[in-house]
C-alpha cells in the first residue's frame, strides 16, 4: 500500500512524532506506515483521513490505478 | 530540525547506546560466570541450563536497563525512539516500565528454577520456589496485559505475528522430534529443554519482525 503520509505531514510542517501524538500511536508506528512496512487497520486509516481532511483513497492507494491496463 | 530529514543509522546516540549495552551486558555475563564458578553449578549443568541462564540474565539486564531509563525522559526517549530528539511522553514512560517489568520479571523468573534445582534444596523449599514463581508469573501476566492494552495497533500486530510464526515453527519442530523420539532415532528433551529452545526462537523472531517494521 502506498500512501502520501510524508507528503500531508510536510505541508502541515509537522514532525513524525507530533502526527504521532496526533493520532494516539507511536513515532516508530507513523514511521513503519510511511515507508510503507506497515498497512494502518481501517479505524487508524480513518483516524488519519479526518485529521488531514481527505478522503481515505486521497491518501492511500494500492498503485493498481497506475498499473498497465488499469 | 526537521525529522522530515534522513538520519543516518549510526547516530552518536546509537553508538553511546551500544557501547553502554556493552559494558552492561559483559558485566552481567561476568557477575553470572563468577556466580556459577562459586557455587560450583556449571559441572551439572544441561546444555539448556547454561542457555536459560543466559536467556535470562540476557532478559533481566534488559528490563533492568528500561526500568532505570524510565525515571529519565530522555533517556527513556532516546532508548526507545532514537529517530525522536523529544524526550519520552507519560505514555511512552508507562509503556516503557510495562515491558521493563515484563522483562526482568521473565529473567528472573528463568534463572529461578535453575539456580534452585542446582542448589539441591529439601522439597519443602523446592516447592516455595514454586510457590514464589506462581506468584512471579501472575504478576507478569498483569504488566503483559497492561502492556498490552497500552500499545498501538503496529506494536500488538508484531507480537500477533511473533505469536504466529512462534506456534506453527514449534509446533511443527516438536511434530517432527517427537515422532523422530519416539522412533528411536532422536534423543528424548525434558520440557525445560523446549522451553529453552522455545524461549530463544521467540527473543530471535522478535527481534526479525522488530527490524522489518523499522522498529529496531
Amino acid at each position: 500500500m502506498l500512501n502520501r503520509l510524508k507528503v500531508l505531514r510536510a505541508e502541515r510542517n509537522w514532525s513524525q512524532g507530533d502526527l504521532a501524538d496526533r493520532l494516539g500511536v507511536s513515532r516508530q508506528s507513523i514511521n513503519a506506515i510511511e515507508t510503507g512496512k506497515y498497512d494502518p487497520s481501517l479505524p487508524l486509516a480513518f483516524k488519519i483521513a479526518r485529521l488531514f481532511g481527505q478522503p481515505i483513497e486521497a491518501i492511500f492507494h494500492d498503485g493498481a490505478a497506475d498499473a498497465p491496463g488499469a | 530540525m526537521s525529522t522530515l530529514e534522513k538520519r543516518p543509522y549510526f547516530t552518536r546516540t546509537r553508538l553511546i547506546q551500544f557501547a553502554v549495552g556493552m559494558v552492561v551486558g559483559g558485566l552481567a555475563g561476568y557477575g553470572v560466570g563468577q556466580l556459577a564458578a562459586e557455587i560450583r553449578l556449571a559441572d551439572d549443568w544441561r546444555w539448556s541450563d547454561a542457555l536459560g541462564m543466559i536467556v535470562a540474565c540476557l532478559l533481566f539486564t534488559l528490563g533492568a536497563v528500561m526500568l532505570v531509563a524510565s525515571f529519565n525522559r530522555r533517556a527513556i526517549g532516546a532508548m526507545l525512539d532514537p529517530g525522536d530528539p523529544r524526550p519520552a511522553g507519560p505514555p511512552q514512560v508507562r509503556l516503557a516500565r510495562q515491558q521493563g517489568w515484563v522483562l526482568a520479571l521473565g529473567g528472573a523468573m528463568m534463572a529461578a528454577p535453575i539456580l534452585a534445582a542446582s542448589l539441591g534444596l529439601p522439597y519443602g523449599l523446592r516447592a516455595a520456589a514454586l510457590a514464589g514463581l506462581i506468584a512471579l508469573f501472575i504478576v507478569q501476566t498483569v504488566f503483559n496485559l497492561a502492556f498490552w492494552q497500552s500499545a498501538d495497533e503496529v506494536m500488538r500486530r508484531m507480537v500477533g505475528e511473533v505469536s504466529l510464526i512462534c506456534f506453527w515453527v514449534l509446533q511443527g519442530a516438536l511434530f517432527l522430534w517427537a515422532a523422530g523420539e519416539k522412533l528411536g532415532l532422536a534423543p528424548a528433551l525434558s520440557t525445560w529443554d523446549c522451553l529453552t529452545v522455545l524461549m530463544i526462537f521467540y527473543l530471535a523472531v522478535s527481534a526479525v519482525i522488530g527490524f522489518r517494521r523499522g522498529f529496531a
